[in-house]
């Protein structure tokens, strides 16, 4: 069920950009206005849409779902953590899982969705699976938002190179009205509101046969509280999962504490490395220029705190002492943390600090210079 | 007619193995072996004491007659995108089978398809009727180079199947970093790895790699450096520093080398996209990966891609912000401390490199995914590394001044035993320069008296020198030494207050060319601890002896009229334009004077050329020094990249023969041409009291894991007080010096005695060593060649 070829192949009338990126690009702007959590693409082929969702900030969840395996294993690489996810780990956090497995089964798993997206899903299934369908994704799963879209039969004509249906594996196309009353009883029946639209608009004059790609958004109508109907729900699975991927995330204690640490020892050292070249030097002049906002920040920060004596860093004979509230009063290290308990109990044995515990402590006996 | 089938195969197999980069990384199909006569039978020594070794070698086990099948797939009518050729052939799992390799054209199968020809029907999504041919194109069998890099795919894949992290060319675990916060680095551990046939089985070579990734972005790192250096040096320090290194981006899994910083561009500034539009970075990422760029005022990091498709050059440019650097700088390399604490995480002792690797194949033996595609291929390993034995040279005896003394094999070095004895050749210092800051005349003073006390024994004579006090600049350093120096001038020394490296350079720079005279600079603080400051003064003082032509030590060389040269080159990643090869070659029977030369390239330009050059003048100096020709030369080749190696033994190598045939017509000496390679990935243990151990100096390694078609040997020469040491690779690519192996292992063993710079034994022979250090000092320093009055002194050490 590969989308991106079929316009390739059949296209004489060009979209651009092609309409493949183009459905992509209307599920991706509706991620962006209803800022769903939880979002499973179903019959998600080479993964690509699930690829392109990875990057909206406001997802935690993401699955896919496909009848074949071996057209997801290509490139569901592709969605794990790449290194800079782990070296720089994000405040969200995401899990991406892969599942193998028929729309016309019910599984447990894909429970609990903000929105489901059926992409050039439902013209490829047989006459018993789209009986099916309407149940497993609007009864069962029964998301806030459900996106189907599917070919419009009233534009093949304008493609020249379609003999019956776009695709070999199409068991169906539809015209707008036979769409429009599958999608108005689903939606009927399962308590969901439904609008039509589309990508791939027609040629100037032939406005009447209407998008390329037809697509209905299905809003449910009461937003239920998920709990209490998936109690009763059956709890057996039956997909298969073929992929996992849980990215690093700040809210995972381990990866928080690691941010700190490194934070926490980064800035100690900047306050450090000024305070002793104004040893060395006397007070320089404070370089100005305009690629130095942190530096800035730096020298901002610490102006501030000179006013409260036991914030200001110092040298006691071989050791420099930079308290602990002027670290935590970096914002980066103040959004990290949160509170300065916390501060305190994340770095706790990880850091060398002063004896009452209210300082980062160097020793500089053996600095270099 | 199979030799040119195979290689075409070769050609063919791209199998997307990341990047398109179809580089023949382990040299396959360079067969130098057999055009030596005397090493067709055996290319081993015997000398020594034999020992007990184990490597990071895997056997790989494969069904009997296990052979791989490279099928040609033709469509009719042709299709053109790579991935609907793969899915209409994939239409026909149940004919090919469910385990394949298709790169488009070319599939691979593990099992015989019943025809030689299979003609199979596929339609296409707008029901396009195609006839697929599948013909038979080749068997291969275990032993051919494309299944050899056949073998290397399907285990990346594997290691990818363990969801490792690829990074470069290596595979590594995300999940367990050790992360050293004192210097925002995080050490990943992972494996290098590599299938290759060696002397009897194909086997897996596999290591514990580090790689070194950093937890800021390149433009933190920029800010840092701007707090550092101020506005006025920041944008060359930023070259400097930045310029050559590799970094990962947020969005995508590649890694770029940073080849250029555009300072006049910003990431508001506008690309072209390929469909011909025109963006600006801010909007792209913003589109493309949602992510938001917050400094719209840096520069933009410009990376040249090399090679791709169809030899397309382009540039890719870069956010700052979006990318974040690996690996280490020259300066982070240079910070001791750093050093030391990266150290404790990847210098792991020998038991504990084997236990890490030994991880490594547990997860392979343990996933039922990885088993599984191994078992559809056939193939399998031994989860035991392999077990041989080796030999242990004897030790050198260490000549100076009629005197001979026996070192610590242990140690590898003869500090000890040499002091107070004097120098083969001690040249006296009748006339010198001492220069220092005002801060430094203390420590100048300490020099001087240290110097004194340790020279005579060694038989230096020296006189006292011209003391001159400088103001801490460049240009007042520069002016002292173009006042002071006269004719009569043996050596000048530098004290300098810091490590910087603009005034380094700038007195090295006119010292070795405008006026050439050896120079010795220190750096005032190694000369602050009373406790260490006769071991340096000792040091300095050797060290300026070789510099003015003096001797140290010698081993005993059994052979005659022989010249030994040795060639390094350095890349310059700077200014990225240069590459310098130095070249090194003895003038005398002990081997104790050297002449150099160096070549001075440009990119694009080859450095043989320059290289023939200097083996004419070596030659012309040998004589000089001798009265004769050499009747031997050995050439020792450091520098050798991955892959190069059909370059050097078809292009330099009958260079180098060309030029000795220009000398004369009836001189032919012969000639031995040994390629050095110091980054190999094999790891040697020697197996002392149920423990894994180091080897001991000397271990020379030239069965099993060597390769058949070569003539070549390992060598571990030198000793570590952390970690493992790293064996030495050395490949006779051409040899009529029709000298018994065991010969030219023991005289390689003794060149990693001569290297003036270190009372020990080194990882290669001397003349690489000073190769290297030449071209070390032209390529960070002066950027020409030095001027030949220097030629016969060790002035670059």
């Amino acid at each position: 069920m590969d989308k991106s070829f079929q316009e390739e192949f059949t296209q004489i009338i060009k979209f651009q950009p092609p309409l493949y990126k183009q459905r992509y690009q209307f599920v991706k702007d509706l991620v962006e206005k209803y800022k769903p959590k939880k979002v499973a693409d179903l019959g998600c082929a080479d993964c690509s849409l699930l690829w392109m969702l990875k990057f909206c900030s406001c997802i935690e969840v993401l699955a896919g779902l496909d009848i074949c395996a071996n057209v997801m294993k290509e490139k569901m690489h592709t969605l794990s953590p790449l290194p800079v996810d782990y070296l720089q780990p994000s405040e969200r956090s995401l899990t991406v899982t892969l599942h193998h497995g028929s729309v016309a089964h019910k599984d447990p798993c894909m429970l609990g969705f903000d929105l489901v997206t059926c992409i050039e899903l439902i013209e490829h299934l047989e006459e018993s699976e789209l009986k099916k369908f309407p149940e497993v994704v609007f009864g069962f799963m029964a998301p806030s938002i459900v996106v189907i879209s599917t070919p419009n039969s009233e534009f093949n004509p304008l493609l020249p190179r379609v003999m019956l249906y776009r695709h070999p594996d199409h068991k169906f196309e539809w015209s707008q009205a036979e769409f429009q009353s599958w999608a108005l009883e689903t939606a009927r029946c399962y308590n969901y509101s439904v609008e039509f639209t589309g990508v791939g608009h027609p040629p100037t004059g032939m406005e009447k046969v209407g998008f390329c790609t037809q697509i209905g958004v299905f809003v449910r109508k009461c937003p239920q509280t998920g709990e209490s109907v998936q109690s009763e729900k059956p709890t057996e699975a039956v997909y298969k999962t073929v992929f996992k991927a849980v990215y690093p995330s700040l809210k995972d204690e381990k990866y928080l504490q690691n941010a700190v640490i490194s934070e926490v020892i980064f800035t100690a050292q900047i306050i450090k490395h000024r305070l002793m070249s104004k040893r060395k030097d006397g007070d320089d002049p404070e370089r100005k220029s305009k690629f130095q906002p942190s530096m800035d920040y730096v020298s901002d920060c610490l102006g501030k705190l000179v006013v409260e004596r036991n914030m200001e860093p110092f040298v006691s004979g071989n050791e420099v002492y930079i308290p602990l509230a002027t670290i935590f009063s970096f914002p980066k290290v103040n959004r990290l943390c949160g509170t300065f308990e916390k501060l305190c109990k994340l770095i706790a044995g990880k850091v060398t600090l002063s004896s009452d515990g209210s300082a980062v402590m160097f020793n500089i006996e053996h600095e270099n210079e | 007619t199979i030799g040119l089938q195979v290689s075409s195969g070769l050609q063919d197999l791209s199998l997307r193995d990341r990047g398109g980069r179809r580089r023949d990384f382990h040299d396959l199909g360079v067969n130098t072996r057999q055009a030596m006569v005397h090493v067709q039978e055996s290319k081993t020594g015997f000398s020594g004491k034999m020992i007990k070794l184990t490597t990071n070698h895997f056997r790989l086990t494969s069904r009997p007659h296990w052979a791989l099948y490279q099928y040609h797939v033709a469509y009719s009518p042709e299709m053109e995108a790579r991935r609907l050729r793969s899915a209409l052939l994939f239409q026909h799992e149940e004919t090919i089978g469910k385990t394949h390799a298709f790169d488009g054209s070319v599939l691979f199968l593990p099992k015989k398809l019943d025809n030689k020809v299979t003609e199979l029907f596929s339609r296409t999504r707008n029901g396009e009727d195609v006839r697929i041919t599948v013909t038979l194109t080749n068997e291969l069998p275990p032993t051919s180079p494309t299944c050899l890099q056949f073998y290397n795919i399907i285990f990346r894949r594997l290691l990818k199947m363990l969801n490792l992290q690829q990074i470069g060319r290596n595979y590594y675990n995300p999940s367990d970093p050790v992360s050293i916060p004192n210097h925002r680095l995080m050490v990943w551990l992972g494996f290098t790895s590599s299938i290759l046939q060696y002397e009897e089985n194909i086997m897996l070579c596999a290591d514990v790699s580090h790689k070194v990734l950093r937890g800021e972005t390149v433009l933190d790192t920029m800010h840092s450096l701007h707090s550092q250096v101020g506005e006025e040096r920041f944008r060359d320090t930023c070259a400097k520093e930045l310029i050559g290194l590799i970094v990962l981006t947020k969005y995508n899994n590649r890694t770029y080398r940073i080849d250029d910083i555009d300072w006049d561009n910003n990431p508001k500034g506008t690309f072209r996209k390929s469909d011909g539009s025109e963006m600006t970075f801010v909007e792209y990422y913003k589109k493309q990966y949602n992510i938001e760029i917050s400094d719209w005022m840096q520069p933009v990091l410009i990376s040249q891609m090399k090679r791709r498709r169809g030899n397309i050059q382009g540039s890719v440019a870069l956010i700052p912000e979006l990318c974040s650097l690996t690996g280490l700088t020259d300066k982070m390399r240079s910070d001791f401390n750093m050093m030391k604490d990266l150290a404790i995480h990847t210098r792991l002792p020998p038991e504990q490199r084997q236990r890490e690797l030994g991880r490594l194949l547990n997860y392979i033996q343990k996933d039922d995914n990885v088993q599984k595609e191994l078992r559809n291929w056939g193939l399998s390993f031994d989860y035991k590394s392999v077990s041989f034995t080796g030999r242990v040279v004897q030790g050198e005896k260490i000549l100076q001044s009629g005197a001979m003394f026996d070192y610590n094999p242990q140690f590898a070095d003869w500090t000890k035993e040499t002091r107070g004895v004097p120098l083969i050749r001690a040249v006296p210092v009748d006339s010198w320069l001492l220069i220092y800051t005002r801060r430094n005349y203390d420590v100048a003073n300490t020099l001087l008296q240290s110097l004194f006390k340790v020279t005579p024994s060694m038989g230096i004579r020296m006189n006292k020198p011209n003391m001159i006090e400088v103001d801490d600049r460049t240009e007042a350093y520069l002016r002292v030494l173009q006042q002071r120096i006269t004719p009569d001038t043996n050596i000048v020394v530098c004290i300098l207050s810091s490590s910087r490296k603009d005034k380094y350079d700038a007195i090295k720079k006119y010292l070795c060319t405008d006026c050439p005279i050896p120079s010795q600079c220190v750096l005032a603080r190694t000369l602050t601890k009373p406790q260490t400051i006769m071991t340096v003064a000792t040091k300095i003082a050797l060290q300026m002896n070789c510099k003015m032509g003096g001797e140290l030590w010698s081993v005993e060389i059994p052979l005659k009229q022989v010249m030994i040269v040795g060639i390094d080159c350095y890349h310059d990643t700077v200014s990225g334009k240069q590459s310098i090869a130095g070249f090194v070659a003895s003038l005398n029977q002990t081997m104790t004077r050297w002449f150099s030369r160096c070549v001075v390239q440009s990119r694009g330009q080859e450095l043989v050329d320059g290289i023939k050059a200097c083996l004419q003048t070596a030659l012309r100096n040998w004589s000089k020094w001798n009265k004769c020709l050499p009747s031997r030369i050995f050439v020792y080749r450091d520098g050798v990249g991955d892959g190069q190696l059909n370059t050097l033994v078809n292009y330099e190598v009958p260079q180098f023969l060309d030029c000795l045939k220009s000398i004369g017509t009836d001189y032919s000496p012969r000639l031995t041409v040994i390629v050095v390679k110091k980054r190999v990935s094999a790891r040697f243990f020697a197996e002392i009291g149920g423990g894994l151990r180091n080897p001991p100096p000397g271990t020379v390694v030239d069965t099993v894991v060597t390769r058949p078609e070569w003539y070549d040997f390992f060598v571990v020469s030198q000793t570590v007080k952390n970690g493992c040491v790293a064996p030495t690779h050395y490949n006779v690519v051409y040899d009529t010096s029709q000298l018994k192996p065991d010969h030219v292992q023991r005289l390689t063993y003794k060149l990693c005695h001569m290297y003036y710079n270190w009372s020990g034994i080194i990882r290669v022979p001397a003349p690489c060593q000073y190769a290297h250090k030449l071209a070390f000092l032209v390529g960070q320093s002066i950027h020409r060649e030095p001027n030949l009055m220097l030629s016969d002194r060790l002035y670059y050490l």
